[in-house]
C-alpha cells in the first residue's frame, strides 16, 4: 500500500458540494488539497443534469448541469487542485486516516489534517419499497435512467410510468416526452406533487402527461421485461383502496421515490448521524460530531437547489481551512435546534454561537401566510411547500442571545 | 372567448388561475394574488417560451449536451429535438461552441453544454 | 388407506361435493384427474392421495374449474446446433442437483452433458440467497424418509465440498428461540426428538442465550441450539459445481430446453432439445419445477410437482451484528404460511428472513405479494427488535418443487430404462445434494452405466477473487497484476471491474450472471449506480451492443435501443 503521509485536507466526493469546499480551501490558503472522486469524471451527478435552471441563486445566471459544474471543474483544473479519479475511499478512520483504491495507484492511505464529507447521496431503489410483483428488467431509478439517457446515449424505454413526482421524476418525464419515449403517467402517493410548481407546468402540462395524485403502483407485471403496471388510489395513510385498481401497460417503471444521504463512510468512522436528515449532525461550521471531520451538500441533508449545495460546500471548506490554521473557534456553548410544528427538518441542527447562522429547512406539509419561527425570530413567507428548502438567517448577536435550545416551527394556513 | 387553466410557477403559492383568452391574448384574470402572477398569465398566453436543451449524438458512439442560447416558443420544442435527431457532432468540441446556428429560423443557436475531446 | 378408502372418504366429504374425480393405479403410481373448485382443494386431494398405502408417486391432473392453465410457451430457437450430439449421460437442469450429479458424474471416463433451459446456471430454486445446511430435515419429517436420510448424509458432506471447490460456507449454527417461559420445559423433549435424527443439539437457558445472541428481546426465554448448521448460498455452490465439472469434460448447454424424450423399446435412446437431438441411452432428470413435465415426456410420468411459493427479505449487510446465529423460530403454533423459514444469516454478511409457504398453481409464479411480505416482517422482526423496515434492501419470491408425497423423490423410471427421476427436491434439497449425488451416480451404475474412474480428475475449483474479502495487502498484490481489480464499479459491494470480467470469462452474460457471481447489484442501491458500468463492460468483453444485453436472458433486455432511435426510424 502507498503511505502517502500527510495531506492537509482530503475532500471525499468531487461533486458541486466538494468542489466548492477545495475552491474555499484553496482561497483560504489551503495548499494541498486532495479530492477523491469515485467517477471517472468529476461533477458528480450535474453533468448528467442537462437541464437548465441552476445557479439562478449562485452565478444570476439559467445554467444547465453540466455548464454548473464545469465553471467549478475549471476554476479547480487552474488552482492545481488534485482531483483523484476512479478513487473509491474504503474507509475513514476516525483518527483521520483514509484509505481509498484506483486502478493506477492501487491502494492509498491517507493521514489527513481535516477530511469533508461530500459524497452526495443516493436514490432509492425499489426493494426498500417493497412493491409487489415480479423482477423484470425495465425497472430503474430516475437517476439510472438519466445517466443511461444522457451520459450514455440509450433509451431506458419506450413506454413509461414514473413514480413518484419529485423533481428529478419531473424533469425525466420531460426528457423522455422530448426524445420520442411516451410516458402513459407520472404517480404520486401524496395528494400534492413532490417536485416544484415549474417542474409541474414545464415538464408535464407541456407535454400532456397525466400527474395520478394520492395513487401508488401496487403490482409490477412481466417476467422478463416489464408489461405493465397496476396503479390504484390511496387512502389517508398512503394504503391501497381495493376496487380501484388500473392497469397501465409499459415497458418501464422509473422511480423517482426520495434521495438518500450516503452516509456509509460517514457511519463506518463513528460519526453521529441524524435520523430525520440521514445525514450527519453539523453545526454552522458544517463541523461534524467527530473532530476534523466537515460534510456539506447532499450528504447532510438532500437539498433542492444546487446552489445551496455550493453554499454549504463554500462554507465546510471555509471551517476546514481555520480548522487546520488553528483559527476555528471550538464548539464551546452548542445549543441544540429543535424543529417542531409543521418542520420535518432543520441543518444545522447544532449552534455555537460563534457566528452568523444560515439555517435550512423544510416543511411537513404546503401553507400559506406561513410564519418562520426560529428561536422566537419570525420571518415571513407568502406560501411554503416540501419540495422548497426554507432559508432563514439569524446574525452573530441574533444566535448570541438565543438559550440553550432553538425551536424551529412554521406556522400558516393550509395550501391546497 | 376562450377560458384557460393555468398554474402560475412564480412563487411557491402555485395560484391555479382562470385567464380569459380572446385572439391569443389574455384579456381577463381569476385567482391571481400578484402583479407578477398576472405578467406571468399574460406572457403565458400570448408566447410561452421555453429554455431548449437535449444531447446530440457523437460520431462512434456516446452523446454531448447542448442547449440553445435563449428560450425559443412552447410549440416549437419537439421540431427542434426532431431537428438535432439527425445532428452528429465529431470532437474536439469545445464548451460553448455552436453545434446549430440559428435554430429553426427563431434567432438563436444551439451550443455545446460540455466539451469533447 | 387403501385406494377404495381414499374414494370413499372424498365422496363423503361434502366439501368435496362439486369436485370430479377419476382415480387410477398403475403400478405404484396413483392418478388423479378430474375438476375441482380451488386449488386447495387440487392440493388437499393430492396430500390426501399421498397417504395411500404401497403408493410411490403421486400424479395429479386435477385442475380447478375455470382457472387458466399455464401456458408453455416452447419458441423453437431454429438453430439445431447440438443435434448429432453423443452422450453417455444427460443431466437435465442445472441447479445445485444437476450441476452436483454432473460434476459427481464427471470423475468417471464418461461424455456427460449437462442441459439448462436458462441462460445460465442456478437459476431456478438455487437462485435463493440463502440457504441452511440443516442438521435434521425437521421435527414433523418422518426421520426414515429419504429427506431425512439424505439431510444427515449431506451435511456431513459440505465441509469437502466446500474444501475442494473453494465456496463460502459457515456453520455458525441455528437457534430455535422460544418466546414463551412455559415452552421452556418442552425444550428437552424436543432434544430427545433430534437425537433420534442423529443430529447434536443443546438446550439453551435465558442466560446463555441472551449471552450467544445479544439482539434477541427479553422475552426470548431459552432455545435449542443445533451447532452443526451451516449456511451457503446455493448459486454459488451451483457456480462452483458447474465450473469444476466443465473443468473436468463435462459439457454444459445452456439455453437449451428438452422437449421431447426419444424412446425405443423401453429405453431412453435420446433428448430432444429446442436446439437439436442429443443421442444418450441416459437421462437423469434434475429439471427441478419441471421434472414431472420431463418424466411426462418420457412417457413415464411418476409425480406431480405443486408449487409452493416462498418470499423472503433480505436485511442489509450494515446489520450483520444484528445477528449472530441462524435463528428459528420454536413456536407451538405455527402460521401455516410462514411454516419453517426462519432468520438465516448468509455467507456475505446479509440476512434473509423467510420464506413463506404458500401453495399456488403456476410453477412460474415467483412475484412478491404485500401480504406475504408483511408476514415476514411481522413473524421475524419480534425476534430482532433492532432491526428497522428501513434496513430491508429488497424482497424476493421463489418456487419449491414438491412433491405430494412430500419426499425426494429419487429413483429410476420402472417404465423407461435408462430414465433416472430426481425429483421433489425440495427443502433439504441443498443440504442433500453431496448424498443426491452420490446416490444418483449408485443408480446410474446399478442401471448398467459403466464408470470408470479417471486419473485426469481435479475435484478443485479456485473460487474468483472478492475484492471485498481480501485484506489490504492482497488487494495490492491483486491490483499490481490487474490495474482492474482496483476500479470499483459497484460501491455498495466494493465490486471491481476486474471480478466482473473475470465473472464473465467464467460464462456470465447477462447482468444477473454479473450479479450472482460477483455480488454488483446485490446491494443497498440494487444496481442503481452500477448498471451502466455493467452494461458497458459487458458489451466490451462480449463484443455485443448494449442494446442486446439482458438481465436474465429472453426477452429481458436492459436497454431499449438508441437514443434519438424514434425520430431515425428505429
Amino acid at each position: 500500500m502507498r503511505v502517502e503521509g500527510e495531506v492537509e485536507l482530503v475532500v471525499v466526493g468531487g461533486g458541486a458540494a466538494g468542489l466548492a469546499a477545495a475552491l474555499k480551501a484553496r482561497e483560504e490558503g489551503i495548499e494541498e488539497i486532495w479530492v477523491l472522486d469515485r467517477n471517472e469524471r468529476p461533477g458528480g451527478i450535474l453533468p448528467q443534469c442537462i437541464h437548465t435552471g441552476f445557479g439562478l441563486h449562485y452565478f444570476g445566471e439559467n445554467l444547465t448541469g453540466p455548464e454548473y459544474i464545469h465553471r467549478f471543474i475549471r476554476r479547480a483544473r487552474e488552482e492545481g487542485i488534485t482531483i483523484k479519479l476512479e478513487t473509491m475511499v474504503l474507509r475513514l478512520t476516525k483518527e483521520r486516516e483514509v484509505v481509498a483504491v484506483n486502478p493506477s495507484e492501487g491502494l492509498l492511505k491517507l493521514k489527513a489534517g481535516a477530511v469533508i464529507l461530500a459524497m452526495g447521496c443516493r436514490e432509492r431503489p425499489r426493494g426498500s419499497l417493497l412493491i409487489p410483483g415480479g423482477r423484470p428488467a425495465g425497472i430503474f431509478t430516475a437517476g439510472t435512467a438519466q445517466r443511461l439517457l444522457d451520459l450514455e446515449g440509450y433509451l431506458p424505454g419506450r413506454e413509461v410510468v414514473i413514480l413518484g413526482s419529485g423533481d428529478v421524476g419531473l424533469i425525466m418525464a420531460r426528457r423522455f416526452a422530448m426524445e420520442g419515449v411516451e410516458v402513459k403517467a407520472v404517480v404520486e402517493l401524496m395528494p400534492y406533487p413532490g417536485g416544484l410548481g415549474r417542474n409541474v407546468v414545464q415538464c408535464l402540462e407541456d407535454f400532456g402527461i397525466p400527474l395520478l395524485l394520492r395513487r401508488t403502483v401496487t403490482h409490477i407485471h412481466g417476467r422478463e421485461r416489464v408489461e405493465a403496471v397496476t396503479v390504484a388510489e390511496v387512502d389517508g395513510e398512503g394504503n391501497p383502496i381495493p376496487g380501484t385498481e388500473r392497469k397501465i401497460p409499459c415497458d418501464t417503471l422509473v422511480l423517482s421515490v426520495g434521495l438518500i444521504p450516503e452516509n456509509e463512510l460517514s457511519e463506518g468512522a463513528g460519526i453521529e448521524l441524524d435520523e430525520r436528515t440521514g445525514g450527519p449532525f453539523v453545526d454552522e461550521f458544517m463541523r461534524t460530531s467527530l473532530e476534523g471531520f466537515f460534510a456539506c451538500g447532499n450528504v447532510v441533508t438532500v437539498f433542492d437547489l444546487v446552489d445551496h449545495v455550493t453554499l454549504t460546500g463554500e462554507r465546510a471548506g471555509k471551517s476546514a481551512s481555520q480548522y487546520l490554521k488553528g483559527e476555528l473557534p471550538p464548539p464551546r456553548r452548542v445549543r441544540e435546534v429543535r424543529p417542531g410544528e409543521n418542520v420535518r427538518l432543520v441543518v444545522p441542527q447544532r449552534v455555537s454561537g460563534e457566528g452568523p447562522v444560515t439555517f435550512y429547512l423544510r416543511v411537513s406539509r404546503p401553507l400559506r401566510e406561513a410564519r418562520v419561527e426560529v428561536g422566537g425570530k419570525s420571518f415571513f413567507r407568502k406560501a411554503v411547500r416540501p419540495p422548497e428548502m426554507l432559508t432563514v438567517e439569524l446574525g452573530k448577536e441574533e444566535v448570541g442571545g438565543l438559550g440553550g435550545e432553538i425551536p424551529v416551527r412554521v406556522l400558516g394556513k393550509p395550501l391546497g | 372567448m376562450e377560458v384557460k387553466e393555468l398554474t402560475c410557477v412564480i412563487c411557491p403559492l402555485g395560484c391555479r388561475a382562470k385567464v380569459y383568452v380572446e385572439g391569443g391574448r389574455a384579456v381577463g384574470w381569476e385567482h391571481l394574488e400578484c402583479k407578477a402572477g398576472e405578467e406571468y398569465v399574460k406572457r403565458e398566453v400570448e408566447r410561452p417560451l421555453r429554455d431548449f436543451f437535449t444531447v446530440v449524438r457523437v460520431k462512434g458512439g456516446g452523446v454531448l449536451p447542448v442547449r440553445s442560447t435563449g428560450p425559443i416558443p412552447k410549440e416549437r420544442l419537439k421540431e427542434a429535438v426532431k431537428e438535432l435527431a439527425a445532428v452528429e457532432v465529431e470532437g474536439p468540441v469545445r464548451m460553448g461552441e455552436v453545434v446549430v446556428k440559428n435554430l429553426l429560423g427563431l434567432g438563436v443557436d444551439v451550443v455545446a453544454t460540455w466539451e469533447l475531446e | 388407506m387403501k385406494v377404495e378408502e381414499f374414494e370413499e372418504r372424498v365422496k363423503g366429504d361434502p366439501s368435496f361435493s362439486r369436485v370430479s374425480l377419476r382415480i387410477s393405479l398403475e403400478g405404484e403410481i396413483l392418478f388423479l384427474e378430474g375438476e375441482t373448485e380451488s386449488w386447495e382443494q387440487v392440493v388437499e386431494l393430492g396430500h390426501l392421495a399421498a397417504g395411500v398405502e404401497g403408493v410411490r408417486g403421486i400424479v395429479n391432473r386435477l385442475w380447478p374449474r375455470g382457472l387458466p392453465k399455464p401456458e408453455r410457451k416452447r419458441e423453437g430457437k431454429g438453430k439445431a446446433a447440438w443435434d448429432g450430439m453423443r452422450a453417455d449421460v444427460v443431466v437435465v437442469g442445472a441447479g445445485i442437483v444437476g450441476a452436483g450429479i454432473a460434476r459427481e458424474l464427471s470423475r468417471y471416463e464418461l461424455e456427460v452433458v449437462l442441459v439448462e433451459k436458462e441462460e445460465d446456471v442456478a437459476w431456478g430454486q438455487s437462485k435463493g440467497g440463502a440457504s441452511w445446511i440443516h442438521g435434521f430435515a425437521g421435527l414433523d419429517v418422518d426421520p426414515t424418509s429419504l429427506k431425512a436420510k439424505l439431510c444427515v448424509e449431506g451435511n456431513a458432506l459440505y465441509d469437502e465440498w466446500a474444501e475442494e471447490l473453494d465456496f463460502s460456507f459457515k456453520r455458525p449454527g441455528l437457534l430455535a428461540v422460544v418466546m414463551e417461559e412455559e415452552l421452556v420445559p418442552l425444550l428437552e423433549v424436543a432434544a430427545e426428538r433430534v437425537r433420534e435424527h442423529g443430529c447434536p443439539v443443546r438446550v439453551i437457558g435465558r442466560e446463555e442465550l441472551h449471552r450467544m445472541e445479544p439482539g434477541l428481546p427479553p422475552e426470548a426465554a431459552g432455545a435449542l441450539f443445533f451447532p452443526t448448521y451451516g449456511v451457503v448460498a446455493p448459486y454459488e455452490v451451483t457456480i462452483a459445481l458447474v465450473e469444476n465439472a466443465v473443468a473436468n469434460g463435462v459439457k454444459l448447454l445452456l439455453g437449451t430446453e428438452v422437449i421431447g424424450v426419444r424412446v425405443e423399446e423401453g429405453r431412453v435412446k435420446g433428448v430432444i432439445t429446442d436446439r437439436g437431438e442429443i443421442f444418450t441411452s441416459f437421462l437423469v432428470n434434475a429439471a427441478g419445477l419441471y421434472s414431472d413435465e420431463v418424466a411426462e415426456l418420457a412417457g413415464a410420468p411418476e409425480f406431480t410437482i405443486h408449487p409452493r411459493k416462498g418470499e423472503m427479505l433480505l436485511i442489509d449487510w450494515k446489520r450483520a451484528g444484528a445477528c449472530l446465529h441462524n435463528l428459528a423460530p420454536g413456536e407451538l403454533k405455527e402460521d401455516p404460511y410462514t411454516k419453517g423459514g426462519g432468520i438465516s444469516l448468509t455467507v456475505d454478511g446479509n440476512m434473509l428472513w423467510g420464506p413463506t409457504a404458500q401453495e399456488v398453481p403456476y410453477k412460474e409464479d415467483t412475484e412478491t405479494t404485500k401480504e406475504g411480505m408483511e408476514r415476514v416482517w411481522r413473524k421475524f422482526s419480534k425476534y430482532l427488535p433492532s432491526i428497522k423496515r428501513t434496513d430491508v434492501i429488497t424482497a424476493f419470491a421463489g418456487v419449491r418443487a414438491a412433491t405430494y408425497t412430500e419426499d425426494f423423490h429419487i429413483a429410476p423410471s420402472r417404465k423407461v430404462k435408462g430414465l433416472v427421476n430426481v425429483g421433489g427436491i425440495q427443502s433439504p434439497g441443498i443440504t442433500a445434494a453431496p448424498a443426491i449425488a452420490r446416490m444418483v451416480v449408485d443408480i446410474l451404475r446399478k442401471e448398467g452405466l459403466e464408470l470408470r474412474e479417471k486419473v485426469s480428475f481435479n475435484p478443485r475449483r479456485r473460487a474468483a477473487p472478492r475484492f471485498r474479502e481480501l485484506g489490504d495487502r492482497e488487494r495490492e498484490q491483486l491490483i499490481s497484476l490487474d490495474r482492474r481489480y482496483g476500479r470499483v464499479v459497484c460501491r455498495c459491494e466494493h465490486v471491481t471491474e476486474g471480478e466482473v470480467v473475470e465473472a464473465i470469462r467464467r460464462g456470465a452474460t447477462t447482468l444477473d450472471g454479473i450479479k450472482f457471481r460477483t455480488r454488483a447489484g446485490m446491494g443497498r442501491c440494487q444496481g442503481g449506480f452500477c448498471t451502466p458500468h455493467l452494461l458497458r463492460i459487458l458489451s466490451r468483453e462480449l463484443g455485443r451492443p448494449v442494446e442486446e444485453l439482458t438481465k436474465k436472458g429472453g426477452k429481458s433486455r436492459v436497454v431499449m435501443g438508441r437514443i434519438k432511435e424514434p425520430f431515425l426510424g428505429g
